[in-house]
């Protein structure tokens, strides 16, 4: 009952992913020109606040489905493009992954005090976060380099 | 490989089968990392995206008089100097990223033969270029500022001082990001994948900030 003694499908890795973001920015491209063109006939001029924002939306759908785009061409099919696959054929490992950590709760800390310091008007208290964060972001960075996850 | 159905401890019998039902040991993934650094930058772009329309809006409401008065105290050849410099730096980043994916953390030759550098001399070389360009964009700022061109006296200045500044947080950010590549290369005993993957991030990151860049020099010095 193996995945590979089906009869495999034609099937392409990542190419949901990389299609949605794409088709996306396809529509966004299409609505920034509509809206463009639209301002400009309603204001006689285009309208530079949204079509900015639109522009770079497109940007936003070029760069990931740009990325999972190159990425498809790069990768074999995984068990999770085959719609037949089964469950036990995705096992194995994932990546690294942190089971728990105290640094990010210091990272919050820091940025806390960084934004509270020009809230109150108080920046020596912004200095105190700067130092909290750069003993954060160490921490944070380099916890799996320390100790007993030395490698 | 009969370590799957020995190790029955810690979550041993939920994430391992027996090999006779693997095909693979491992399915080939798209690095998480580096995708989750792609989706986030996507995300900066919307940021700068903000940037941008504050820039234009204000260009199509203060008129023609108030832009050409200000935008001409720019020093534009002082900034191509300056594009040029982060331009290369992208490059310097590039050829580290080569050396890191074949696993070359330091020099094999002498430090002047370029060929046989590391991924750390690269990634030195950028970050001093790097700070080149911030160093410049102070000095530049500080010119401005002695014209009489400063974030509170002018619409201008606001704009132009928000625009470059937080991109140059993000230089200056990505200068942070240099240095604790360089500093976990240091500590691994082993330059291995991880360490691999992070300069590659690193990179996309720093090429994200150049390109984000060239858009804003063309914007602010060239279109005006």
């Amino acid at each position: 009952m193996s995945a590979k003694n089906k009869k495999q499908v034609e099937v392409q890795p990542l190419a949901p992913e990389w299609k949605f973001f794409i088709l996306l920015a396809a529509f966004f491209a299409l609505m920034t020109g509509l809206y463009a063109y639209w301002s400009w006939l309603y204001f006689g001029s285009v309208e530079p606040i949204g079509t900015t924002a639109l522009t770079l939306l497109v940007g936003l759908c070029v760069l990931s489905g740009g990325y999972l785009f190159k990425l498809s061409r790069e990768i074999e099919v995984r068990p999770e493009d085959d719609p037949h696959a089964e469950q036990h054929v995705a096992a194995g490992e994932y990546g690294h992954f942190s089971p728990w950590s105290w640094w990010p709760l210091i990272c919050g800390v820091a940025v806390a005090l960084i934004f509270l310091g020009p809230a109150l008007m108080q920046w020596w208290i912004a200095g105190i976060g700067v130092v909290v964060g750069v003993i954060g972001v160490a921490g944070h960075v380099l916890e799996y380099n320390r100790g007993p996850h030395a490698h | 490989m009969t370590r799957g159905v020995l190790r029955t401890g810690h979550n041993g019998l939920v994430s391992s089968t027996s090999p006779a039902l693997r095909p693979h040991v491992t399915v080939h993934r798209p690095d998480l990392t580096k995708v989750g650094v792609i989706v986030w930058l996507s995300s900066e772009l919307m940021f700068f995206a903000g940037l941008f329309a504050i820039y234009f809006t204000h260009r199509s409401v203060a008129g023609p008089e108030v832009w050409t008065e200000s935008s001409g105290l720019l020093n534009i050849p002082f900034s191509l100097g300056n594009t040029v410099i982060l331009v290369s730096s992208s490059v310097t980043c590039q050829l580290g990223v080569r050396a890191a994916e074949r696993f070359q953390s330091v020099r094999t030759g002498s430090l002047l033969n370029l060929a046989g550098w590391g991924m750390r001399e690269w990634f030195a070389l950028t970050y001093l270029l790097g700070s080149i360009f911030i160093a410049g964009q102070v000095f530049e700022y500080a010119e401005l500022a002695h014209e009489g061109l400063t974030f509170t006296n002018s619409t201008y200045g606001s704009v132009f001082y928000l625009a470059t500044g937080f991109h140059g947080l993000h230089v200056l950010g990505g200068l942070i990001a240099f240095l604790f590549v360089l500093v976990r290369s240091f500590t691994a005993y082993r330059f291995g994948h991880r360490e691999a993957t992070q300069a590659v991030v690193v990179s996309y990151y720093w090429h994200f900030v150049d390109a984000v860049w060239i858009l804003l020099f063309g914007v602010i010095y060239f279109l005006r």
